[in-house]
């Protein structure tokens, strides 16, 4: 017991003592869910970090990553940014993943004027605060909503649709931007609705969907959901003209190698393999090697992040005040074409991104759109489910 | 009106699964007046076992709860006798922790051993379905509905008909009694946790086809077998049986005409309604 | 030691001037520690003993055991944001009208719930919490599950003269203590009065109780408005300090249980027990959380950062706290049931015991 006491009492002494060791590689923070309900997709986050530190390597670029787990709760991310600010001295930070642990972070990363670089959130507040500190590398989620609108409204003539959200904070910004996009459009709303997430039953809500008859289905569903909707539209038989899924959990390759199911399904994303951009190709087979799964573009995102981050750090020295320069002007290369922050439509430090339409083709992502990126033909309308 | 009938159908076959797992719960709190916190976190082990035995060895689902009720059944045995038997006479507070802390452990472990990925078991007919009158009718839903019926029977005539289970009863109906009577009431408290853990098992055996696998899947389920459990009167198989249904249906009706993110208050008011004007439950008998 | 334990009222010198002593200590801690992380964790430490205290007073001495206190928390946090970002009330106002939120629904709640006994009654304080998550998640008033963010605090003023900006940590810091101090204090006066008696008796047995005249739902719901007080405070506390709610952080079954746990790991049905556990279990988990444990193997030269070992630690363990977390959790129940004093106390009568 006294020896449990004792540990107990190191513990918490060594919370309160500032780190000593100094490395003299650049240190660099790292936040994100690596545990928790939203570790699933946090896992491709690490992952993504994982070979960009590689990268930053190979480029002389020699990286000392702390790692801090946040659970997916605010508080607790807000502890880890605390310690890699003030006790670890880290000279930028790259996280957190989710849009509740952003908001909390680019607060903090403000006050202690650390650099915050958010990878993957999307909400479209984070980034219009006027924050000086916090850059973020994410498109917002109004962009996952124009593409596709963009999409739909090029191919077809598609007048109403109906929205079938998540009931979470990335969920409800989407549809709400989705919302909106599509009056400016002309598309008229016919349903739409938030549902809790988790339930195995949406046969019921879908059932309502198919009596509303809309020509377009969009939906936005963070996780494994989006198989379970579409699988029950498919017992359900709704078939409107297209299904349109925002990001997330129509982009994993889960879903896509439900081929019976995903056929003919667009989801917008801000990177695919096919994308056009540095060496994605190559990238998506190393990390499918590595860690024996297709990367997301969460994963890109992330690795882009971090390179960046690198990059930049290491232009920076290990100033803070520098590297906010070194972010605030400067311009990358990397798999997602080019990066800069710039301040429109009320964003700060955004970056402008080039969102692309996958649609699955054969039980795999195929890039269809714009245009000028397609490898293949989107196919329009949805061709009907098989019987 | 055929939305009303749609939701109905698929409220009631949903509730079948729900149903063990409320069966499950029940019989755990009836014998030892214990809250399983962790009662969700088995029925992600069970839908584990399921994916790899079919993944690995190519049983279907459907077959493999013939593996999977023995196996967490022996889990649920262990379990209850390595730790639960040990806080039977504590405080009910600890007891609760005691489970959280358990299905921490569960969920964590296998976190560790199988990442975090999503986990989508694919069978043939995982979203096949048939029209009657011009319903559709999920395919995986109707057999695992058919199995819970099965196995609900199969529990009935073991706890009426058999002297382990007539002791099990009695137990549950009064643990110092029964202990008076010469019942070896831990071993019916480990009998009891270990059917629990394997109907919990058999629910996410019967989900797996149709639902997706990952570590914190559990915590959806505990919250709803709690409310099962209460509805249905705690203790009462029938009740739990009937309780799941009945959730399965609110649920899925009142997802179309209260709005769905709605439905979770709808059916903890239902919940509340119930333990206030019979707390004893729909067809529950024994007080506490 | 037997001299001071109990003079004529329970009240003794040396328990109280050590109290006040470590009281003063905490209040100049902030002039001598700078770094701002031991302050957060200080802060979060806070929080937790307010919220254990508050649960304490409830759980622990009336025995009803509630794993739905971030109902309160929520209901705290959410009034005192709502009334500051959309009505510009000030948050030292804000926060003591959730109060009067947080109890008056209590009550309702209470009169209720406390009908019910035992584990029913633990069910259905879960149920009420759900009931409050869900509906926060589709309420245009709570801003559904996007959650409220704070923009800014107004500064604290008295007269013309700015006491705090609420820049720094140390305004929180003091919000938190002073609420603790008064929490602890109000314990304690319970403990001692003739309302905690009631209390105490209805715990142990709630029909004698009654028989001997004491109405059990009555008195189950004055513990309860004073728990909630204090448990609503602490949720207006996180709030203006994490500065963004939303549904599952603050209305989460996760945080209830988190406040039974801090109770228990300190020992229920005491003054000092939610402090105790409190101040154990929030550093643990965020060493564990922090992968601290790994890093001082690390920096201790014990284990070499570049060996097997080492890179296991390091990589590995930031995913296996939780898991960590919960074999403790385990441990500790199974082994020490009355919490880290109970404990202690029972270490200690061994002893006494062995040296007569």
């Amino acid at each position: 017991m006294k020896r449990v006491l004792a540990l107990m009492l190191v513990l918490t002494v060594a919370v309160m003592i500032p780190a000593v060791a100094m490395a003299k590689t650049i240190k660099i923070g790292f936040i994100n869910s690596i545990t928790g309900s939203e570790a699933p997709i946090g896992e491709n986050l690490t992952n993504g970090v994982i070979l960009a530190i590689e990268d930053l390597k190979g480029k002389g670029v020699d990286v000392d990553m702390i790692k801090e787990d946040d659970m997916g709760k605010p508080e607790k991310s807000m502890a880890a940014l605390e310690k890699l600010a003030t006790r670890d001295k880290v000279v930028g930070i790259v996280g957190p993943y989710t849009s509740a642990t952003s908001n909390a972070d680019a607060k903090m990363a403000e006050r202690y004027k650390v650099p915050l670089l958010i990878p993957a959130a999307s909400k479209e507040e984070i980034t219009r605060q006027n924050l000086k500190w916090t850059y973020r590398v994410s498109a917002t989620t109004g962009d996952y909503g124009t593409i596709l609108l963009d999409l739909a409204t090029k191919l077809g003539k598609p007048k109403t649709m109906a929205i079938l959200n998540e009931n979470t904070d990335f969920g409800v910004s989407a549809a709400k931007s989705a919302e909106a996009i599509a009056k400016e459009k002309g598309i008229k709303i016919v349903f739409a609705q938030a549902y809790s997430k988790g339930s195995p039953d949406y046969r019921s809500t879908l059932a309502e969907v198919k009596a509303a008859n809309p020509d377009l289905v969009f939906m936005v569903s963070y996780a494994a959901d989006a198989i379970l909707l579409m699988r029950q539209s498919q017992e359900i038989g709704l078939s409107p003209m297209a299904f349109l899924g925002a990001g997330a959990g129509f982009s994993v390759a889960q879903f896509a190698a439900e081929k019976e199911i995903s056929n003919g399904v667009f989801s917008s994303t801000q990177w695919t393999k096919d994308a056009p951009w540095g060496d994605s190709k190559a990238w998506f087979q190393r990390y499918q090697s590595k860690f024996g799964k297709a990367p997301t573009y969460h994963a890109a995102c992330a690795y882009e992040s971090m390179m960046i981050m690198g990059q930049a750090a290491a232009a920076a020295g290990d100033n803070r005040e520098k590297l906010r320069e070194q972010l605030h002007t400067g311009k990358w290369n990397g798999i997602l074409g080019e990066v800069s922050f710039q301040d429109y439509d009320g964003y700060q430090n955004q970056r402008k991104a080039q969102m692309l339409v996958e649609q699955i083709q054969d039980g795999k992502f195929e890039t269809v759109w714009p245009a000028q990126f397609a490898v293949k033909k989107p196919i329009w309308p949805f061709p009907g489910w098989k019987k | 009106m055929a939305v009303f009938f749609q939701s109905l159908i698929s409220g009631i076959l949903i509730g079948g699964v729900y149903a063990l797992i409320g069966i499950g719960l029940t019989i755990i709190f009836g014998v030892m007046r214990i809250i399983n916190f962790a009662h969700g976190d088995l029925l992600m082990v069970g839908m584990y076992l399921t994916y790899f035995l079919f993944t690995l060895l190519h049983i279907d689902p459907f077959v493999s709860i013939i593996v999977t009720i023995p196996l967490m059944f022996l889990y649920g045995a262990f379990l209850q006798k390595f730790f639960i038997n040990r806080v039977l006479d504590a405080l009910p507070q600890n007891q609760i922790l005691l489970t959280i802390g358990l299905g921490l452990v569960m969920s964590n472990t296998v976190m560790l051993a199988f990442t975090s990925d999503y986990r989508i078991l694919t069978t043939t007919y995982s979203s096949s379905s048939f029209n009657v009158f011009g319903l559709s009718i999920s395919t995986p839903l109707l057999i695992s509905f058919a199995i819970t019926i099965v196995i609900t029977a199969i529990l009935y005539w073991f706890l009426y008909r058999t002297d382990t289970g007539q002791a099990i009863r009695a137990t549950a109906q009064d643990r110092g009694a029964a202990q008076l009577m010469g019942i070896n009431v831990k071993r019916m408290s480990i009998i009891a946790f270990g059917l629990g853990a394997s109907l919990a098992g058999t629910a996410g055996a019967l989900i797996a086809p149709t639902y997706y696998i990952f570590p914190q899947v559990g915590s959806v389920f505990t919250l709803k077998a709690f409310v099962i459990t209460v509805l249905g009167g705690m203790g009462s198989i029938v009740g739990a049986t009937l309780g799941g249904v009945l959730i399965g249906i609110v649920e899925s009706v009142g997802g179309v005409y209260i709005g769905s993110g709605w439905k979770d208050v709808i059916v903890f008011v239902v919940f509340l309604l119930v333990l206030l004007f019979k707390p004893s439950g729909l067809l529950g008998t024994s007080k506490d | 030691m037997r001299l001071f334990m109990h003079n004529m009222r329970g009240m003794s010198v040396f328990p109280v001037l050590l109290t006040v002593a470590a009281a003063a200590g905490l209040f100049l801690l902030p002039n001598f520690v700078e770094s701002t992380y031991a302050l957060h964790i200080m802060i979060l430490i806070f929080i937790s003993v307010i919220m254990g205290t508050g649960w304490n007073i409830l759980g622990g001495y009336t025995g009803q055991y509630s794993v739905g206190h971030a109902a309160y928390f929520g209901i705290g946090a959410y009034t005192t944001l709502i009334l500051m970002q959309y009505h510009h009330i000030a948050p030292w106002y804000g926060a003591w009208v959730g109060v009067v939120v947080a109890v008056a629904i209590a009550l309702v709640v209470g009169s209720i719930c406390f009908r019910l006994r035992g584990p029913y009654f633990t069910l259905a304080s879960i149920a009420v919490a759900e009931i409050f998550r869900a509906t926060a998640l589709n309420l245009r008033l709570t801003n559904g599950a996007e959650g409220i963010l704070i923009t800014d605090i107004p500064p604290f003023k008295i007269g013309n003269t700015v006491i705090t900006d609420f820049m720094s940590k140390v305004p929180f810091y003091y919000m938190g203590l002073v609420t603790l101090i008064i929490a602890i204090i109000v314990t304690r006066m319970v403990q001692n009065s003739k309302l905690g008696y009631y209390f105490q008796a209805i715990r142990e047995d709630q029909d004698a109780a009654h028989s001997l005249g004491i109405n059990p739902t009555a008195y189950k719901n004055a513990a309860l408005a004073i728990s909630v007080v204090f448990t609503s405070l602490a949720g207006s506390l996180y709030a203006l300090y994490v500065g963004f709610i939303d549904p599952s952080t603050v209305l989460a079954l996760d945080l209830s249980v988190h406040i039974v746990m801090i109770c228990i790991i300190g020992g229920i049905g005491t003054i000092w027990g939610p402090a105790i556990g409190a101040v154990i279990l929030v550093p643990f988990s965020e060493a564990l959380r922090s992968n601290m444990i790994a890093q001082a193997l690390i920096d201790s030269g014990l284990i070499s950062e570049n060996s097997r070992i080492g890179s296991f630690l390091k990589d590995q363990l930031s995913h296996a706290h939780v898991l960590i977390y919960g074999i403790l959790l385990v441990i500790v129940i199974l082994y020490m049931p009355d919490g880290i004093l109970g404990f202690a106390r029972k270490l200690l009568t061994k002893r006494r015991k062995e040296t007569i």
